[in-house]
């Protein structure tokens, strides 16, 4: 790496000391695939002796169907659960009343869904037998075994998370017990079983109430998006609705998990204190024979180009938040590095032009920002979010933020404006290496939605070649009216 | 809950990035670094066998022993007293600086209450006597450079990251930033605008009225329990902030830390060169009483027409030089640490009560800091809930832990100590705040013993004398006409009306 640096420092022309930095990355990310498809991103670093480890399964929420909204969220707790042999004192005893809970549970919600026309004796019966029944299989949990074994070999930050486009599971964990990770991770991949899961849906449901039915933020983050995509799994909630979560069984998880969590939809990257060559042996060793799944089938159904202006307001017991989001096509399309240098132009700090305008001149905000949303995989929003500052209204920040769209259809981007982002990119790309997981969290997820890691290194050339020309040409395209969606919290009547 | 946007680089801290949740976590990432700082260490790893051919048992593998060492940081003491602790490394071509000063909002007056953190804002947002805040602005981003201040209760932050390249353009408007700011009228106004916007917000959000309303009850009377009001933040004045600056920023109150890609005498140079001639100052610092540690139990209710309630209940807790510290982060971390703990695995795990549960002890550096126990339920569990966090608390002071309850805790601990040193930044800054607040020598070399001597006796003992379940402040923001049962059951209830314009 010292060379690498050397090289940045003697270089005088940032542009040309960009792409040598960007070659020390290229160099640094050693790849392997194994047989069975899955792909292994390494990179060796001696800071400390410490490895990260994250695998990136290629499903997520928009690969749910209608009934299976929730689903891939619910399965990423319920893969905490063990094994055949962790997690458990007996799983030849266990399995027949895990079977049975299951039975039990689907005739409880087939009685429970006729709502009106259900039998509440029948209701009170099946909950009853499921709470006995699930008493009885507590007798062979050993809870929480995956993390306490983790955990007592000094794992840290050990979890997991779904999003639109994939789910990932992470552990940082000492670099002496990289086999451990490769033991573990290998029999969750083969031999997960989903015991306690109607419990861990009562959990779901805790975390669905506490991020969005009781943060007002957050439900008219989740109602915004509902209403942009009128066809795109984009727009469904990765958690599900609530009554979607109140009716997915184990058997549809099951079905789910047996189909795409295999080898050939996963990505690992293990960035820390490792010898490669030693790393793909041992994960040919663990993973090498399982047999790969199912890939994940494109989602088939296009979002329609949208007809007009839709505005959605959400009213809650909050002050008003606003977000403006537009329909844009997303990465490796050409467009998506032009959406991503709009984006530096209007929220990328102090000196960007929305910052400059809403907040330091007009005072009609406190903050504003922007990105892309909500997935990457298919195409999605450039969305604006801005907190009013009182006395300003929604609707005033929402006309000053058209102004400023305006302003790029018709200004051309300076040559300094690019420069800036330029800069900042370059600084970006050596600081997303500065730790383990940060870099195995950019490997993995550009891997999967962009379909090579590479694009982390050729992101900068790309945003380079970006002419003001076609900052105009992107603003006039996309930022319509007719293709624009507007969420805004609205404070309840009678709130203080 | 992660809040991470789908864009290739996360961009400057300084807009808020909303809660907006693109990701939804199986738990809740640990917040608190000091809280998990602590200390592992190889010898406790058992050594492994030969190396088996064959897929191992994860519940019976055993390893080579780990090599580990605390990084080696060097302090220097510049003339004029401030010291600076400095790690290279050359891997990225960044170099990053923080700096801590003695100062924070517990030295502002009652009638002020703000100042501090406002003053922290101003500082760099509002330039220097010789680059005004736009400059200052636009040549920072020009070259990806950034510099950020804040100030807490108990100490200011100053911070930058650069380049290395544009090492000594940052540095010198770093130093114009701490030495001569320029609080420049038009931004402290904003600054005071923001503020204000920030009291009419403070209640949106259930779980930061619930924090708050503990924290208030439980330092009630004192610097810790205040907070800031339309009143207190209009009576602040620009001079105000100045004369804030002035007496508390000078170098022997001072302590930097630098880590990345630098040369360690140019840099040294240059720091005497930017400092030498700053002078010190000798008003003493205002008295803060210590908080009141008589314990009284409360139960307080704010009414939200939410599903699910906030839980929030603590007490006085201990400061970090409680010689019980290591016993107290064992028993932390058995009661309410992560996934294996015994909150998350009845609470959560069992009975499906909760996404999120924990408790522990936060060690005070200054004064005492709190015991917080925390979840959120359903409404119609809300009683239910808040009697089962009781009862394990309560549990925690009735009989000794397992063995495996123990081992677990006290190898976790251990064993995970290295990853407060994976990052350069990371170890110097620690470094730097071991000194700021006068930990003794020798505290992280000894933390891992120091875990390592607790026993089950040891967990018991601090728990009958630290937990104390029968004078917790009760905190609960929900709607108490859907509550299984009233919150009178624990007590005579207190209602807190909310209000966003005081």
């Amino acid at each position: 790496m010292k060379s690498v640096a050397r090289c940045l420092v003697a270089l005088a022309i940032l542009v040309n000391a960009a792409t040598c930095f960007a070659q020390g990355l290229a160099e640094r990310v050693q790849e392997h695939t194994l047989k069975n498809g899955m792909k292994l991103l390494m990179v060796e670093r001696h800071n400390s002796p410490t490895v990260a480890a994250w695998i990136r399964f290629k499903v997520g929420s928009v690969d749910e169907r209608s009934d299976e909204r929730g689903l891939a969220h619910l399965l990423e707790h319920m893969l905490f659960k063990g094994t055949k042999t962790l997690g458990t004192r007996d799983y030849a005893a266990e399995k027949p009343i895990l079977d049975k809970i299951e039975a039990t549970a689907q005739q409880l919600m087939a009685e429970k869904v006729k709502r009106e026309q259900a039998d509440p004796k029948k209701i009170e019966k099946l909950t009853a037998e499921l709470a006995a029944l699930e008493k009885e299989a507590e007798k062979y949990v050993v809870k929480e075994e995956f993390a306490d074994i983790y955990s007592r070999n000094g794992g840290s930050g050990y979890n997991a998370f779904t999003s639109k486009d994939g789910t990932t599971y992470l552990i940082n964990i000492p670099a002496n017990k990289l086999e451990l990770w490769a033991a573990i991770e290998s029999d969750r991949m083969q031999n997960a079983v989903l015991r306690e899961f109607y419990t861990e849906r009562s959990v779901v449901m805790e975390e669905r109430r506490r991020s969005y039915d009781a943060e007002p933020e957050g439900k008219l983050w989740e109602t915004f998006l509902a209403d942009a995509f009128n066809a795109h799994p984009n727009g469904q909630p990765t958690i599900g609705w609530m009554s979607d979560i109140e009716n997915l069984t184990r058997t549809k998880a099951e079905n789910f998990l047996h189909k795409y969590y295999a080898p050939n939809n996963a990505i690992v990257a293990i960035v820390g204190d490792i010898d490669p060559q030693k790393t793909i042996a041992l994960v040919e060793r663990y993973f090498g024979a399982i047999k790969p799944g199912t890939p994940v089938p494109p989602v088939a159904v296009t979002e329609p180009e949208q007809s007009g202006e839709k505005r959605t307001e959400v009213i809650g017991d909050a002050e008003p938040e606003l977000m403006i989001g537009y329909h844009k096509p997303t990465l490796p399309a050409p467009d998506d590095y032009v959406f991503d240098v709009i984006d530096m132009l209007l929220t990328n700090g102090r000196t960007s032009r929305l910052y400059k305008k809403l907040v330091l001149e007009q005072k009609l905000v406190t903050s504003v920002s922007s990105f892309g949303a909500p997935g990457s995989r298919y195409p999605n929003l450039f969305i604006i979010s801005a907190t009013p500052r009182a006395p300003h209204t929604v609707a005033e920040v929402e006309q000053a933020i058209y102004q400023e769209l305006e302003r790029l259809k018709t200004e051309p981007m300076t040559h300094e404006e690019l420069q800036q982002i330029l800069n900042q990119l370059e600084f970006e790309e050596s600081r997303q290496m500065a730790s383990n997981g940060g870099l195995a969290r950019n490997l993995t997820e550009y891997e999967a939605i962009a379909g090579t890691w590479r694009y982390l290194i050729e992101h900068r050339q790309r945003v380079a070649k970006i002419t003001p020309e076609d900052v105009m040409r992107v603003a006039k395209q996309y930022f319509t009216r007719q293709n624009r969606n507007v969420g805004y919290l609205t404070k309840a009547e009678g709130g203080q | 809950m992660s809040s991470i946007s789908n864009r290739l680089f996360s961009k400057s801290t300084l807009v808020r990035l909303a809660t907006f949740a693109f990701l939804l976590a199986v738990g809740i990432p640990e917040a608190n670094a000091f809280r998990s700082s602590a200390i592992a260490e190889a010898k406790v790893d058992a050594v492994r066998g030969p190396q088996a051919a064959a897929p191992a048992d994860p519940r019976t593998m055993t390893f080579p022993q780990l090599k580990f060492q605390i990084p080696k940081t060097e302090r220097v003491q510049l003339k004029n007293g401030m010291i600076v602790y400095l790690l290279q490394d050359r891997e990225l071509p960044i170099v990053n600086l923080t700096s801590y000063l003695n100062v924070g909002s517990i030295y502002e007056p009652d009638a002020k209450v703000g100042l501090a953190s406002l003053t922290g804002a101003t500082l760099r947002s509002g330039g220097t006597l010789k680059t005004p805040p736009e400059k200052l602005d636009r040549e920072l981003e020009f070259m990806a450079s950034s510099i950020e201040s804040g100030m807490n209760a108990d100490n200011a932050n100053v911070s930058f990251s650069t380049l290395s390249r544009n090492l000594d353009r940052t540095l010198t408007l770093f130093a114009e930033v701490v030495r001569e700011p320029a609080f420049d009228p038009a931004r402290f106004e904003l600054a005071k605008s923001h503020a204000i916007e920030g009291i009419r917000r403070q209640n949106d959000d259930p779980k930061g009225v619930a924090g708050r309303e503990l924290t208030r009850a439980i330092y009630a009377g004192h610097p810790l329990g205040r907070i800031p009001t339309v009143a207190t933040v209009n009576a602040i004045t620009r001079d105000d902030l100045i004369a804030f600056h002035k007496r508390y920023f000078y170098p022997a109150n001072m302590i930097l830390a630098v880590s990345g890609d630098f040369d360690r005498t140019d840099l040294l140079r240059k720091l005497e060169a930017i400092f030498g001639d700053w002078p010190n100052q000798s008003a003493p610092f205002p008295v803060v009483p210590k908080p009141n540690e008589e314990m009284t139990p409360a139960v307080l209710h704010v009414q939200k027409e939410v599903n699910q309630s906030v839980i929030r209940m603590g007490h006085i807790g201990i400061d970090k030089n409680n010689p019980d510290l290591y016993a107290i982060k064992v028993m932390d971390y058995i009661l309410g640490g992560g996934f294996t703990s015994r909150l998350t695995q009845e609470i959560r795990s069992n009975q499906g009560l909760a996404y999120n549960v924990d408790a522990y002890f936060d060690p005070g550096r200054r004064f005492k800091g709190p015991f917080i126990a925390e979840t959120e339920t359903k409404v119609e569990s809300t009683a239910r809930t808040i009697k089962l966090l009781e009862s394990l608390i309560t549990g925690m002071t009735q009989a000794e832990v397992s063995e495996a309850e123990l081992q677990l805790a006290k190898n976790a601990i251990i064993n995970s100590f290295i990853f407060a040193f994976e990052k350069s930044s990371a170890v110097v800054a620690q470094q730097a705040r071991l000194e700021f607040y006068g930990y003794p020598k020798g505290y992280l070399d000894n933390y891992r013993d120091n875990i390592a001597r607790v026993t089950r006796a040891d967990v018991l003992r601090v728990a009958k004398q630290y937990l104390r379940p029968d004078a917790m402040k009760l905190v609960v923001v929900g709607d108490e006409k859907k509550f299984d049962q009233p919150l009178s059951v624990f007590g005579k209830v207190q209602e807190i009306k909310l209000n966003n314009s005081k």
